[in-house]
Formats: structure tokens, sequence, C-alpha cells
């Protein structure tokens, strides 16, 4: 792809490859120039072979052309004549070139130790350096001078409004049980067998369907692929986000699908195998290590795994089985085992910054519940693709309440699950941050139309510019086909000229295959070893550390701190560093 | 022969003409059967004698009772503009924009009119058979263009291979009054633009017409057919046409002179010989640009090339798309796809496609901008192999890399060329320029 003027001037050093073929007598211009950031990837793919002789694009520049050349050849002083004169200070490496669209991390620059503030025009200012405050070591507060308070005047702050409180009250499951009536007494769940059967009527597309109770001891069993990890979470008082909501602790559902010819549901990937071995224990979306996990097995329709229809209605039979948890939970007669309350703050003179959460919405199979009726429940919930995957708007609360219930039958291990929400760390660590004023989370959908991709990236954007965002952070599940989206939704974030910070998982098999300028600034969200999707349920997902590392890089980009470009090539280094450089 | 007719109302860009005839009436050849509507658009004259059997939203089906081909009602203009306007012109080389109001575009001083005799598609030479027997009756055609413009220059374009037709236009232009503008044989050197910046050194942005140069392009046919009407009084109710590919006579290529518009389809092939037993698909227009069509449709006034394409082989499973903006779009190229029962993986757009209206015009037509990120682009979706529908100059670099990256190359025009033998669209051969049409049929092709 030959060079625009503005890629010119940043590859002056580069080596200069036509493109195209060019033939004798051309002028050479950027215009018949292979644009540099391609090398890696053309030389990996063995398309070119870089050798020391060949002109840089600032010596070939205006040269003309004595032979026909073909594509990708380097341009050598002996086919052309007019070169210019430069010193030969080529550019250290000859191949490799930073990412236009970076697949790992980068990190932030200052190991002088130095903190620079640069403040152009600025009255009555009063500083307050939260050294080392906030951050958890020297380390990273060198490498971090983003202390966004330190730019707003103090007197602003303790003016912060509450805008709802939540209390959710957890009460521990000692065990869990299949019987004749369903209640929770004495910390033992009761479920009552009969449920199946209600629970068959709800959607006739699910054929079959069994339950049985997984404690953890027990793991070592074959299950079909993990559709969803559900936490029992029921509302007391109040609506979603506010008032008192029951949270059990220590057991949660996970739903099973095949079809009627034993076709596992999924898509990409499904992860169908020895439960200890398909499921990242731990992670906020998926069971820790010493849940009791309620297993509810569906067989639905033949050939509707690959259909929207399909896993909704394993998931809204499974809905029926949690309700009757719901509403023995409701009445639970002992006492909490613990009380978390959250509270939606606006935090007054802090910049607002809003969390951008791509979720798919691709017809088939991929759908999102949005705001139902019980926390993480189905019924009267509104499904993503019905509501053609524009931007909606939930309150930091309300996500943590059970605002969505996921669907999602993407590759397992990049996958949000239901639970995933419900204890979602970067609305947690955004929305617990004193530096920063969360606005909401905005959830938007990855349509399948190309036209669609654009008009919803387009509505975030105007939402964004009319929220006076002043940094955002997008993250999305799965990876190559919605990363279309992702990107697009870092451009039109991007160009308003709100600073945005991209978290997914790329590594080495989603590696981005778009990119703009503004997607200058990644976070990686793979755990596996080797960079591939691994098929074990929730193990790429985001985890308290990738949330913590987005939101200094959101920070550090807010504050102008330079941020190093990403090398070429995934590196788990980079995380590595990252994590190191913060204390995680 | 189908004894019926069918003249449709929509022939040209603007809107569909209006119908000045009922079921039941007599027509003769050459009579006006539709108005030009308000606006932008053109008259519609029945190209048969005999009566109006049908008239309907879209169009005025007559019967033939016996026409008599070589006389046709005369136009009754008295001036050449009133002639140009009532003949019911329309851009011939395929897209159709009324004539007469191109004709009206304003240029300045010194203007230029440009006979576009490029006929860049291949197969399609109906042009170029016309202009060596007829070269005296382009260059009238130009200069009545050009008076009728007030334009001082005129100028033909025409490939450098088609040296008998040059030879025959040098012959003609005994004044030497004329440019002779001699091309390399590439496509898409025939599309306006590409005209303009070979013969005037102008690369026109793609929203910007001719004008903006200071000149018009007028198709070669159009030309010829500005003539008749002028100083023959003929209404636009013949076209010439290239019939081709997949005949009874294997790879033939057939150019029909002055078919009547309205004409069955399955009769114009009869008339080159009858369809062959087997193909794969029938092309209205050139390899790179035509649309499929049926036996049963009929000739429009833009109709250039009735191509019987090759079966089509069996694809891939997985394909990629390189939409460019000089060849088949998108809606083509699924077809084409589904044709090679492949089901498509991803689709990508030459960056020099860049969107007029609802179509895509080319920023640089036949120079390449590199196309090796969009084929790594396509080969990450999975593609295993790619379709394009590119230029001489694009495909060129596609072949350059795709292959290296163990992607198959299928190439929208294949199977068009494949039923007259044609070299494929692949690798140029690198003397190609010199106007030898040599392009390789590329291993990777099967």
């Amino acid at each position: 792809m030959s060079m625009t003027t503005e890629t010119l001037k940043a590859n002056l050093k580069e080596p200069a490859i036509f493109c195209c073929r060019r033939r004798r007598g051309t002028v050479i211009s950027a215009a018949d120039l292979e644009d540099p950031s391609l090398f890696d990837d053309m030389a990996e793919a063995g398309l070119l072979t870089l050798s020391g002789d060949a002109l840089t694009v600032e010596e070939a520049l205006g040269a003309t052309l004595l032979a026909d050349c073909e594509a990708l050849t380097p341009i050598l002083p002996s086919i052309v004549e007019g070169t210019r004169k430069t010193e030969k200070e080529k550019s250290e490496r000859l191949a490799p070139m930073e990412a236009g669209e970076p697949a790992g991390t980068p990190f932030a620059k200052g190991a002088s130790g130095m903190m620079h503030i640069e403040i152009k025009s600025l009255e009555g200012l009063s500083l307050d350096l939260p050294w080392p405050g906030l951050f958890p070591s020297e380390a990273v507060a060198a490498a971090a001078p983003a202390a966004l308070s330190a730019a707003v005047p103090s007197a602003a702050q303790g003016e912060d409004k509450t805008l709802r409180t939540l209390t959710k009250k957890y009460f521990q499951a000692a065990d869990v049980v299949i019987g004749e009536k369903t209640s929770f007494e004495d910390g033992v769940l009761t479920l009552d067998r009969g449920l199946l059967e209600k629970a068959l009527q709800a959607d006739p597309l699910v054929k079959e369907i069994k339950m049985d109770v997984i404690k953890p001891a027990d793991r070592h069993i074959y299950t079909d692929t993990i559709m969803d990890v559900c936490p029992i979470a029921a509302k007391v008082s109040g609506t979603l986000g506010e008032g008192v909501t029951h949270v059990m602790e220590g057991a949660v559902f996970m739903l099973t699908g095949v079809d009627e010819d034993g076709t596992q549901v999924h898509e990409f990937g499904s992860s169908e195998g020895y439960l200890d071995e398909k499921m990242a224990f731990g992670n906020p979306g998926c069971a820790d290590g010493n849940d009791i996990i309620i297993r509810v097995e569906t067989i639905i329709q033949r050939h509707t795994g690959m259909e929207r229809r399909g896993p909704l209605a394993a998931h809204k039979c499974e809905d029926v089985i949690i309700q009757a948890a719901r509403d023995v939970l409701k009445t639970a007669n002992q006492a909490p085992l613990r009380e978390e309350i959250c509270r939606d703050v606006k935090k007054h003179g802090r910049p607002r910054v809003v969390l951008v959460k791509e979720i798919m919405g691709q017809g088939a199979m991929h759908d999102n519940i949005l705001c139902p009726n019980e926390p993480c429940g189905v019924t009267g919930g509104q499904k993503n693709v019905d509501l053609g995957n524009v931007p909606v708007m939930l309150s930091p609360n309300e996500v943590l309440d059970g605002g969505i219930h996921a669907l999602t039958c993407i590759g397992p291990s990049t996958k949000e699950m239901t639970r995933h929400y419900f204890r979602e760390p970067l609305v947690r660590a955004l929305a617990a941050d004193e530096e920063l004023n969360l606005l909401g989370v905005v959830f938007v959908g990855s349509p399948q139309v190309n036209d669609e991709k654009t008009f919803v990236s387009e509505r975030l954007g105007a939402w964004m510019e009319a929220l006076g965002a002043e940094g955002a952070i997008v993250t999305t599940e799965g990876f190559g086909n919605n990363h279309i989206d992702f990107i697009s939704h870092i451009e039109q974030i991007g160009k308003r000229g709100i600073p945005v910070v991209g978290v997914s998982f790329c590594a080495y098999q989603g590696q981005l295959v778009v990119g703009n300028r503004y997607a200058d600034v990644m976070i990686e969200l793979n755990k596996d070893q080797k960079g591939f999707e691994n098929e074990v349920a929730g193990c790429s997902e985001i985890c308290p550390k990738d949330a913590l590392r987005a939101v200094q890089m959101l920070k550090n980009k807010m504050m102008g701190v330079e941020i190093k470009p990403a090398p070429k090539k995934w590196s788990q280094q980079v995380v590595d560093g990252n994590n190191l450089l913060l204390g995680l | 022969m189908t004894a019926e007719y069918r003249f449709y109302l929509k022939q040209n860009i603007g809107t569909r003409s209006e119908p000045i005839v009922r079921q039941g009436d007599r027509v003769e050849r050459g009579e006006r059967i539709a108005a030009k509507p308000e606006g932008l658009g053109a008259a519609l004259h029945s190209s048969v004698t005999g009566t109006v059997v049908l008239v309907t939203e879209d169009e005025i089906v007559v019967r033939d009772t016996g026409t008599d081909f070589f006389s046709y009602r005369r136009l009754t203009g008295k001036t050449p503009w009133e002639r140009v306007e009532e003949a019911g012109l329309v851009g011939l080389g395929g897209a159709g924009f009324p004539t007469a109001e191109k004709l009206r575009s304003r240029l300045g001083v010194n203007a230029t009119v440009v006979v576009n005799a490029v006929e860049c598609e291949p197969i399609l030479c109906h042009n170029i058979a016309r202009i060596e027997e007829e070269a005296g009756n382009l260059l009238d055609a130009l200069q009545i263009v050009m008076d009728l413009m007030k334009a001082p220059n005129g100028v033909v374009a025409i490939k450098r291979r088609h040296t008998k037709a040059v030879a025959a236009l040098r012959a003609a232009d005994r004044g030497g009054r004329y440019r002779i503008a001699t091309l390399e044989d590439l496509y898409p050197m025939g599309e306006e633009r590409a005209v303009v910046s070979e013969t005037m050194g102008v690369l026109l942005p793609p929203d910007s017409l001719p004008s903006e140069a200071n000149a018009v392009v007028i198709n070669a046919e159009t030309a010829l057919r500005i003539r008749e009407a002028v100083v023959l009084q003929k209404p636009m109710i013949d076209k010439d046409i290239t019939v081709a590919g997949k005949l009874r006579e294997n790879a033939g290529v057939k150019v029909l002179r002055d078919v009547p518009v309205g004409r069955r389809i399955s009769d114009v092939f009869e008339m080159a010989g009858g369809l062959g037993n087997e193909y794969g698909e029938l092309i209205m227009g050139g390899p790179f640009t035509g649309s499929r069509t049926t036996p049963a449709k009929a000739v429009r006034k833009t109709t250039g090339g009735l191509i019987a394409a090759e079966c089509f082989p069996k694809g891939p499973e997985k394909i990629g798309l390189l939409v460019c903006a000089c060849g088949a779009n998108e809606n083509r190229m699924r077809e084409i796809a589904r044709g090679l029962e492949s089901s498509v993986c991803g689709v990508a757009c030459c960056k020099q496609a860049v969107k007029v209206k609802s179509a895509y015009k080319c920023e640089n037509p036949g120079h390449c901008p590199g196309q090796i990120q969009k084929v790594m682009e396509l080969k990450k979706q999975g593609a295993q192999a790619l379709l394009i529908g590119n230029c001489t100059d694009c495909s060129n670099t596609v072949m350059a890399c795709a292959p290296k990256l163990n992607l198959k190359v299928y190439h929208t025009t294949d199977q068009a060329l494949r039923a007259v033998n044609h070299p494929l669209v692949r690798r140029m051969h690198p003397d190609e320029k010199n106007g030898k049409n040599r392009s390789e049929a590329n291993v990777y092709d099967d």
C-alpha cells in the first residue's frame, strides 16, 4: 500500500520498496513506495527480503527509474538516477517497524525518575501531589506521573454527589442438593427436581434438560461446552443498581448445551471436555475455586446451536430454575456472610471518563440481554440484537447488579459470561478510582453488517461528544470480526479529541487486522502461554490486573505521558513489564 | 426469430421515458414510442414496424409485422441540435448518460472533444471493427460534435495495438486537423478520466467531470450515432454488438452491426450462430463491468457485448473479495463467488476506490496504489483464494504477492476470457506496454 505524504515523513529513513510495478522513467514519489509498517508482515510471509543496499525513502524520492521494476522490489542505487545524497544513518533495524496496529501493551516511559508536569496556562493552581499515595510503589509513581488530581484545583473536590447506593448481601451456601422442594435453609440450597419439568416448558426448542451438582473436588468430570456461568442473585428491594440484592456465595449455575445430534453449541471453539481443564477458575466470569457448581445441561433442537434462538432457549430454561433459587434466597433466614456497598458517585471536578464495552450482537447466535427483571436474569430484559446494537448506557451500579445476562457463544476463553459483568473488574476499578469521574458504562453491540457497524460506531462517537467525555476505555470480547467495530469505536472517540485506550484479546491468534492512528494504546488480555484462543472458558477475559493497567494507561494518555509503541509482535514480556511497573 | 421486441423505458441515467403509444397502435421503424421525460432522460423509438402489444411501467412491447430494416422514419428536426435531442441518444459506452444533456455542458474557450475509441474491455471489438471501415465517418462525427460544442480541438483516443484502425484514422485525417492519441493496451484505459489523463495530462479527482479539464469525452459509437442522427436523420434504434464465447462455433467472437434495439438476447446469439450447449452464465457488457443477463431479455441501447461465459470451476471453500472501482462491484463479485461455490469470508476494498454517489470511482485509474496489505488482510480473514476484479496494473500487483502467500487468484473476468481463449488477467508481461496484449496465463490458474 503506497504511502501518503503524512506516512512518508515518518518513514524517510526506511528502505524504499516499490509497492507495484513501475515503468522506466518514473520519477519516484510517495505513491510508488510501499508503507514500511507492513515490512514485518511481508517479510514474515516471505514476500520481501530486505538487503542493506536498498536506498532509503529519503534518497529515492525524486529519483528517476532507469528500468521497469516489479512490485516489492527494493530500489537499488544501480536502477535509478538522480538520488538525493543523505547521511547514511539509516534506521537501525531494517526490518522491524513500529506497529500502526499494536498487538501488545505499550508501557509507560519515565525511567529517569523525574516527574514532569507541563501546564501551558493556568490560574490559581494549588497542587496536591499524591506521592506515593495512590500508587502502590515508587517505581510506578516514577513511571506514571499521571496523577490527574495534580492538575485540578483541590478546592473542587469534596462536592461529590452519590447518585444511588446498592447493597449486596452475600449468603454462604454450604451445600447444594437436589430434592423435593426448593428451599434455602441453614446454608443448604435445595433445588426441587420438578423444576426441570417446568423449565422444559419455557421454550420448545429445548428438548431435554438435566441438572446435577458438582462439588469442588469432583470437577474432573466431562462437560459439554460451557455456555455460561451465572450467579444466583435476587433483588430484595429497589430497582436494578440500587436498594438491596441478595447474592449466593459459594454456589453458581453453569449452563451447557448440545443439539439433538450431539453438536456442541458454539461457533468459534467450544469448551467441552473435562471441567477441571476447561474453566479458568477464580477469574471474574468463572466459578471460584471453592464454588459448588450447579450444572444445567440442555439439549436443543437439531441445527439451532448456530442460530440465535437455540442458545437463547437454553438460557431461558436455565433462568426458570435460577428464579426458584432467587425466590428462596430473597427470604434467607440466616445472617449475611458479608455486605458490599456499591455507589454511583458523581465525582466533582474529576475528569469525566466513560467505559465502553463492546458486546456481541451478530444476529446468528451472539446476543446479550440488558436490564432484566432480576439480577443476571433473562426475563424482562431487552435483547441487544433487537435494539439494533445501538449504544445503551448503564450506570456502574446497574452493571454490577447483574444488568447484563450474556448469551455470547464465541471463543470460550475471551467470552465474558454473565458472572463477569456481575464482578466486572474494570467497572469496579474505574468506579473506585478517586481521580476519575466514571460517567457510566456504554454497551454497544457488534452488528454483522458493515454499514450497521459504522452506524453504531458513529452513534457511540456522538454520545461521547455529547457527554463531554474526557477519556474512554473501549473493551471487546472475542477477536477478528468484532475487532472491526472495536477499532472503529476507538476511531470515533479518538477523532473527537478524547484520549482512548483499547482493551482486547489479541496476542498471537487474534492480531488486529485493522487499525487507525487513534488505536495506539492497547491492553492485552491474553493469558494463554502461546497467545491462542485455548478453549478454556474465561481464561483471557478482563481480570483485575488488566483493569488496573487499563486505568493507568488511560491516565497516562490523558496526561500526555509518552507511551512507548508496542513491538510489532505480541510479547508477554511487555504485559509482564507493565504489571511490574504497577506492582501487580 | 421472436417477433416481440421489448423496449425498456429505462435505458439511460435519469428518469424513464414516457410512453406515447397504446396497446394496439401501429408503429413504424424509427417512430417515437416514448417521449423524453422532464429533466434528465431520453426519447425512445421503435426499431421495428409492427403493433404495440403491451405497455407497462417498465417496457413497451412491439410485435414485428415485417420490418424493412434498411429504412426508418426520419427525424424531423431542422438543425443538428434538434436532431441530436430528438434521436434519443445515450452514452453507448455502457453508462447511458443522455447525450444531448452531455453536449449541453458549457466548456471554456479552446475546449477539446475527445472521441473515446479505446474500447478497453477485452473481447469487445465492435467499435474498432466499425472504425477500421468508417474512419472518415468517425472524424466527421468528431467535427459535428466539435461544432455543436464550439470546441476547436478534436482528439481520437485509441489503443496503439489497433494498428489498422489507427492507420485508417490517420489516412482519413487528410488535413491533419485532429490528434490521434495512441494509448497502451491496459484496462481501464477507456475509463473517462483515464482518457482525459492520458490524452490531456490532467488527472481529475473521482467526482469530477471532464468539463473541469475543459473537455468532453464521447464514446466512439455514440459519436457515430450522433453523425447518423445529424446527417442521416436516424434515431437511436440500432446498436453494434460483440457476441462471443461459448457459441456453437466454440470460442467465437462475432461483431454484429446495427442490431435492432429491443431484439431478444437469444435471437442475437442466433444471429451469431447460436449458443453452445454448455455455458456458465450470459454476460451483457464486457468481462470487467458487464452483468448477468438471461436469454429472454432484450438488447438495450447500451448493450455492447453479449458473452456466453465458460462454466464456473469449483472454487475453494472460503474466498476473499478484493473490490475495486474499475471492475465488478461487490454484488457482482458475490454473484461470481456463488458461481464458484465459495463462501465469502472477507471483503477488502482497493485504497484508491472512492465512493461517488452510490458507486466507486478510482482515484487514479490504471495506476496501482499497492494491494499487498489488502491481500494479507484477506488471508488473515481465512481466505484460501482471492477473487479480484482489478485492472491490469492492480492485478499484476496482486499476482506479485498472493501466490507467495499460497493464495490462488481468481479474476471476475476469467470465465468470459476462457470462453474465447483470451489470456487471463494476471501478471503483466513486461512487453505489454509495447501494445502487445500478452498477459501470461499464470501457473496458478487451472
